[in-house]
């Protein structure tokens, strides 16, 4: 479970040169712990069985 | 058909159109004409439009008109008015991608499928409004807030928002859409349309803004299934200016409609039909469905995909990630310009650290896989597009509380439209029925790839059997004509 807040958040967008005011950081920060505990549960997945091709319009893997 | 009101001339199928066209019953200045009339009348409220090309569409027209006159027919389309969403390019003509940034862009030339839509005699009549950048999730649209023609004050699903609008309100004959992770089927689903997600690589992304160029695809919505399998025989195909699309022949969509559903197996999605997320009145509909292709002759069964529930949060991770690299130096420059959903969406996404990005990524091949195994011993896949209704418009524009509210809010939904985006597989929304408030409801079927014939053969099946097309959203009615 991530618990990031508004202040994580800030400091992680600096690094992409994006400057955020607070209603923002807030929001991303839900945001970004929503995606991070949603990833998070792929873990049990057998993740390394698959290459990350991403698609082809012949259906091939 | 009777002319005698310009509503029955609106709402007929393009198809209709075209033959009365060819039967010098109806010519492209009165379509032309009736579609700007109910325009002008309509879409001030409902706001399918960005820019309407009333003058160069008269212009198209009358000279369409005089091509007839002399037996000369440019294509299947010749005369027919069309829209599309305001991602794809138009040469010398405003393409916005529904952003504030692109308040003035002008492209030089036409998108692949807009220039083949016009080299079929199509006439483009305008652009239509979308979800910022097609992204989903505008707080504020900056050419007006799109509405549901079934409700106005309803969402009209996204990002193809005025595509979805335009082809239930009969603003047009036909439009295009582009469908990322359901930005075609979600706002046929919610207007009561047909929209068709081809393919990924079947139709041609060139001078389309992308959301995520490894899924993003272009597809028609439309009043019936005919007019999509029309659409879609004239923009699939390989473009030498898309090297991602496929070098298969195009087969003769149209020619398969009448197919049926007979010896086909067809699989219904359990953890979409009977998800904990789906409304009661969609599950009742879609199972009605799914009873009726049996008795039409199908081999219908129950199938199990344990994946699809991560769907929606592997879909986002990946459409967004894209998404966040494309803005990332807008970001940085031009913040304020955005809308701010969008800009939270992207910063968001820009934020996941790479190797949740990559694991997303081997998420989705598992999940491509599984989808693909299925379609191995089944012609189609059967779900809800949708798990509810169209929502109203004020139930997405509060800000996000928390995490859990976040999940729910942006990767539950997902999970019913980017199963097919993820694997890459055509999939069709089309009626299904109307919950007791009026709201349409939308039927999903996900076919095997290239497969579109088969997918718009059964769609045409319980299109005829649901016999929905002839139900109107509650818009004001044309008076009839002298």
């Amino acid at each position: 479970m991530h618990d990031l807040g508004p202040e994580d958040v800030r400091k992680l967008a600096a690094a992409l040169s994006i400057s955020l005011d607070g209603e923002d950081a807030m929001e991303i920060a839900h945001r970004l712990n929503a995606f991070l505990d949603a990833l998070g549960a792929l873990d049990r997945l057998p993740l390394d069985r698959v290459e990350p091709w991403p698609t082809s319009p012949e259906g091939a893997v | 058909m009777s002319l005698g009101n310009t509503d029955e001339l609106a709402f007929a199928s393009a198809s209709r159109q075209a033959a009365l066209m060819r039967e010098k019953r109806l010519s492209p200045v009165e379509l032309v004409t009736a579609y700007l009339e109910r325009i002008g009348r309509l879409d001030g409220r409902l706001r399918a439009f960005i820019t309407v090309c009333g003058e160069s569409a008269l212009v198209d027209a009358k000279r369409a008109e005089s091509e007839a006159a002399k037996g000369q027919w440019r294509g299947p389309l010749h005369g027919i008015p069309f829209a599309v969403k305001d991602q794809l390019d138009t040469a010398g003509i405003l393409t916005t991608s529904g952003s504030a940034l692109l308040r003035s862009h002008v492209p030089a030339e036409d998108s692949t499928v807009v220039a083949r839509l016009i080299q079929a005699g199509g006439i483009l009549i305008g652009k239509l409004n979308l979800t910022e950048f097609a992204l989903g999730g505008t707080l504020r649209f900056p050419y007006g807030q799109p509405r549901n023609p079934w409700n106005d004050e309803h969402d009209p699903g996204g990002s193809s928002s005025g595509s979805g609008i335009a082809a239930a309100a009969a603003l047009c004959s036909i439009t295009l859409g582009e469908d990322t992770g359901g930005s075609v089927r979600s706002p046929a689903s919610y207007c009561g349309a047909v929209g068709l997600r081809p393919t990924w690589g079947r139709v041609s992304r060139h001078g389309c803004f992308p959301a995520a160029w490894s899924m993003d695809q272009v597809g028609p919505l439309t009043r019936t299934v005919e007019d999509a399998a029309l659409v879609l025989g004239l923009i699939a195909g390989y473009d030498e200016r898309d090297p991602t699309t496929s070098r298969s022949a195009v087969p003769d969509y149209r020619a398969a409609l009448n197919a049926g559903v007979k010896q086909l197996r067809i699989g219904v999605l359990t953890e979409l039909v009977d998800g904990a997320d789906t409304h009661p009145e969609v599950r009742g509909a879609v199972r009605e469905a799914a009873r009726a292709l049996a008795g039409l002759g199908a081999h219908v069964e129950e199938v199990s995909l344990p994946l699809i529930p991560h769907a929606g949060g592997v879909f986002m991770a990946l459409c967004d990630s894209e998404a966040a690299g494309r803005h990332q130096s807008w970001l940085a420059t031009r913040p304020g310009e955005y809308d701010a959903g969008t800009r939270r969406r992207l910063v968001a996404a820009g934020l996941i650290p790479a190797t949740a990005v990559h694991r997303a990524a081997r998420a989705r091949a598992l999940i491509r896989e599984q989808i693909l195994a299925a379609l191995g011993r089944l012609d189609l896949l059967l779900a809800p597009t949708s798990p509810h209704p169209a929502p109203p418009i004020a139930s997405h524009t509060a800000p996000v509380a928390s995490k859990e509210e976040a999940g729910r809010r942006f990767f539950g939904r997902r999970s019913y439209t980017t199963p097919a985006s993820l694997a890459g597989v055509p999939a069709i929304s089309l009626p299904c029925g109307f919950t007791t408030a009026g709201l349409p409801i939308g039927l999903q079927l996900i076919g095997r790839p290239l497969a579109e014939s088969t997918v718009l053969g059964a769609a045409r099946a319980w299109e005829k059997t649901a016999a929905l097309s002839d139900r109107r959203p509650p818009l004001p009615t044309t008076p009839s004509r002298s």
